[in-house]
């Protein structure tokens, strides 16, 4: 089903300042699918690297869903937030104002988060916290190195000697990390101080964030791109997590050939593609409604 | 802040309107034109932050995505630089009727510095002032810049996976054949020799083309051009640790130099 979409600027949040595009099928559109919000990557605005969002949204509007992307307080077309949150606190606490919103203005009662790299942390963060979250769309989240990472990375770089020259002036990106990951090991529980983003893949918290989604029955959709920075391995993410019970609530694809922001628009087409058809198999309808928010 | 749609039903522009935050005699406003591409992403915080200040110094302004750009209608594949002026001509006849003002100075960056040149040189008698930020000198070299590992492609090389007879992809974006086309023919020089309005050429990087530039004073009828050389980070390109950072100098010159 492709519908002739519309699409229309919204001020969001408690002060408006939320700056946000919804778009929707003119008509014709299920009345209970459930809506898709879109994250901001990083503190490019809404429109996502090559405007991959814009034409995700209308994609995803056409197939008969309410779809909004928006800017985070403080990026893009957004006014920062005044109550002094930090800014983990204050792109979750801006999620719950996009989800009020929908829930209030669009009678929208489920919600499906899309979010890459840095939009797909939050929405992990966020999404188990909310019961009108019914799916994750986690493109290249965050996910702690595995002792199968450590080994392919050092392998690929054994035989280039300016790897191990990095590693001797201790200019070396992995030592770096594997320390960093080594320093949060060795630390007693509860003894990891507050979440960013840069120390979210140490944190116990992450893997409490995945089994409280699994708890909640959150369908999630993992898209992970070729960026070895990030991940060596399809499987990586099931390693990484060995006290979660994913079961078949997570779809793992590696998307072969695209680089971390999906460069090519063969790859963006090919990602809306799948993202489109992971929705519409998912059986979001059998799940009882959520309780309506206060 | 008002984010809004104006155009028609079939070319729907994305715009922001930005109040004048200070009262003054004199009814001011300007048209912000954002550059392309990758280029108009990451330079996407300083275009806002110059809203911004305009605003706070007493100018209503109004920056917009082009057809086929940003949250404008359109898919990429339709964008072309005829579109722009025409897009640019919207603009400025939509803060016209917003703000209740005769002319609008139009400031633009990078490419869409060089397209808004061109409008002035049609529209000369409805601009007040043009403030052109590292405008592209030639559109032949700044295609030949925009992916330097592209440059067979460009010119009829093989294709990409996924490309057709009718775009190309440069650095990620989709180019339409029209804009490809277009982009050779695009020369500063032309449109700024005479000036037909008082300009404003504000460069952070230097290329030999101004050194064939002189000052042109005003007097009469006639416009005038100013060119002035700064230091200043260069907000349309991404850096591991510039990006983001806004050139707050060359923004307050543009503020000032509005008066």
């Amino acid at each position: 089903m492709t519908q002739k979409i519309s699409e229309q600027t919204v001020l969001l949040g408690r002060r408006q300042s939320l700056v946000g595009i919804v778009a929707r099928a003119v008509t014709g559109a299920p009345p209970d699918n459930p809506a898709v919000i879109i994250l901001n990557t990083g503190i490019i605005h809404r429109v996502g690297h090559h405007r991959m969002y814009v034409t995700m949204s209308r994609a995803l509007a056409a197939a008969g869903h309410t779809v909004l992307r928006f800017d985070f307080s403080g990026i893009g077309d957004s006014d920062p937030r005044t109550d002094g949150l930090a800014p983990v606190e204050s792109c979750l606490a801006d999620i719950k104002d996009a989800i009020d919103w929908l829930e209030r203005d669009r009678e929208v009662s489920r919600v499906i988060l899309i979010g890459l790299c840095s939009g797909a942390d939050y929405a992990i963060l966020y999404g188990h916290t909310d019961a009108r979250v019914v799916a994750l769309v986690l493109m290249d989240p965050s996910i702690p190195a595995t002792a199968r990472y450590y080994l392919h990375i050092i392998i690929r770089r054994l035989m280039r000697l300016r790897a191990w020259n990095r590693v001797v002036t201790g200019r070396s990106r992995i030592l770096r990390m594997w320390l960093e990951h080594l320093s949060y090991a060795l630390r007693p529980k509860g003894k990891y101080g507050q979440i960013t983003l840069q120390n979210l893949k140490f944190h116990s918290y992450l893997e409490q964030c995945y089994q409280g989604a699994v708890d909640r029955g959150i369908e999630m959709l993992a898209v992970l791109t070729e960026d070895s920075t990030r991940q060596t391995y399809r499987m990586q993410m099931i390693d990484a997590f060995p006290n979660v019970s994913f079961g078949n609530q997570l779809k793992l694809e590696l998307f072969s050939g695209s680089d971390h922001s999906f460069s090519r628009e063969a790859d963006r087409s090919r990602l809306n593609q799948l993202i489109l058809g992971w929705i519409n198999s998912m059986n979001y309808r059998d799940l009882s409604l959520p309780v309506r928010s206060e | 802040m008002n984010p809004f749609y104006f155009g028609t039903s079939e070319r729907r522009i994305f715009g922001i309107y930005e109040p004048a935050a200070l009262g003054s005699k004199r009814k001011r406003a300007a048209v912000l034109c954002y550059s392309w591409g990758p280029e108009y992403l990451y330079a996407h915080r300083t275009m806002r932050q110059l809203a911004i200040k305009l605003s706070m110094a007493g100018v209503h302004t109004l920056r917009f995505d082009y057809f086929g750009t940003g949250d404008s209608g359109g898919d990429a594949a339709d964008t072309d630089l005829k579109g722009w002026e025409s897009d640019i001509a919207l603009a400025i006849e939509e803060i016209k009727d917003m703000v209740d003002v005769t002319k609008v100075s139009l400031i633009g960056l990078r490419l869409g510095a060089t397209v808004a040149a061109s409008v002035a040189t049609k529209l000369w008698k409805e601009i007040d002032a043009l403030v052109l930020w590292d405008p592209i000198v030639s559109g032949k070299e700044y295609q030949l810049s925009l992916d330097p590992g592209e440059r067979e492609r460009w010119h009829g090389g093989p294709k990409a996976a996924g490309e057709s007879a009718q775009v190309r992809e440069a650095s990620g974006f989709v180019c339409s054949t029209s804009m490809i086309r277009e982009l050779p023919a695009l020369n500063l020089g032309d449109m700024i020799s005479p000036p037909r309005t008082r300009t404003l050429m504000l460069v952070t990087e230097r290329f030999p083309f101004h050194q064939s530039l002189a000052p042109v004073p005003g007097g009469g009828q006639s416009g005038s051009l100013d060119i002035e050389y700064m230091e200043a980070v260069h907000p349309w390109i991404e850096d591991p640790t510039l990006t983001g950072v806004v050139p707050v100098g060359v923004i307050q010159r543009i503020v000032n130099w509005l008066g």
